[in-house]
């Protein structure tokens, strides 16, 4: 499964570049607005909830645990600053996605025992969308991070971030997560609607 | 008849014929999931109508899993 995290281009909103997305099939939606006020993403995400309804998509708030519950929002990603998941969990109840990042099968382990959803692992290469980054894991960080996981009978849905490109997908998904998040490369493709619709087809 | 299908990666034995008819064997609530069938994600409104097949490999993302 493909999440797509919104982004903006000069060109294209935080809020087209959903649209975009679910235009071409992404039914899993991530809104990150980072450095945004409360109220900034209160005025996006509320149209963009509304198109998720729309293409019965998935629609979960980057960080703002606040807010999730206010704008009837599916769930929450939380990053390694963000909000602890077990802080999170107590806050939103069992009936919420939260998703963790995670670096290693340390951090996997730990969003596990706290009560996650999802874990969303990387960097899979260097990319500028984040600042701050830990290592970055390769293909072969993948394929230890499940391997353990399996070992360790870890059944979370694991989901392979971090400047990851069309040309990456098939080896990635070779090392056995469950899917992929994408931001930037789907908006720099010369047409973001059929660049989705032909990630999907990788997948 | 039931089929094999994967659930996160394990392997498991379902008399479940329809999307559906597996999160109700699942148990799974009303809100806060998202479930791909062969890495595509499968919207609730068609859940009825999504056959399992033999074989399907199925992920959900579901609230709380309980580690």
């Amino acid at each position: 499964m493909i999440q797509f995290i919104s982004h903006y281009t000069e060109q294209i909103s935080y809020l087209k570049s959903i649209e975009l997305a679910l235009e071409g099939g992404c039914r899993w939606i991530q809104l990150r607005m980072k450095k945004a006020t409360a109220d900034e993403i209160r005025e996006v995400a509320k149209p963009a909830l509304k198109l998720c309804r729309k293409y019965g998509a998935t629609f979960i708030l980057d960080d703002h645990v606040e807010l999730v519950k206010e704008l009837g929002a599916d769930g929450v990603h939380l990053g390694k600053n963000d909000m602890p998941i077990e802080e999170a969990r107590k806050v939103l109840g069992p009936d919420c996605i939260i998703g963790g990042t995670a670096n290693t099968f340390e951090d996997v382990k730990a969003h596990w025992e706290h009560g996650a959803s999802y874990i969303g692992c990387g960097p899979f290469r260097f990319t500028t969308t984040k600042e701050g980054l830990s290592p970055i894991l390769g293909l072969e960080g993948y394929q230890q991070i499940v391997a353990q996981m399996k070992a360790e009978g870890i059944d979370l849905p694991i989901v392979a971030i971090g400047g990851i490109t069309a040309e990456d997908i098939p080896d990635i998904m070779a090392t056995g997560v469950t899917g992929i998040a994408l931001s930037g490369t789907v908006l720099r493709a010369e047409n973001p609607v059929e660049e989705m619709k032909r990630l999907i087809q990788l997948i | 008849m039931s089929v094999h299908i994967k659930i996160n990666r394990e392997e498991k034995v379902t008399e479940a014929e329809t999307i559906q008819q597996l999160a109700q064997e699942l148990a799974l609530p009303e809100r806060g999931v998202a479930l791909a069938v062969n890495n595509r994600i499968i919207t609730r409104s068609t859940w009825e109508e999504t056959p399992l097949h033999e074989g399907d490999d199925v992920t959900i993302i579901k609230a709380a899993f309980g580690g």
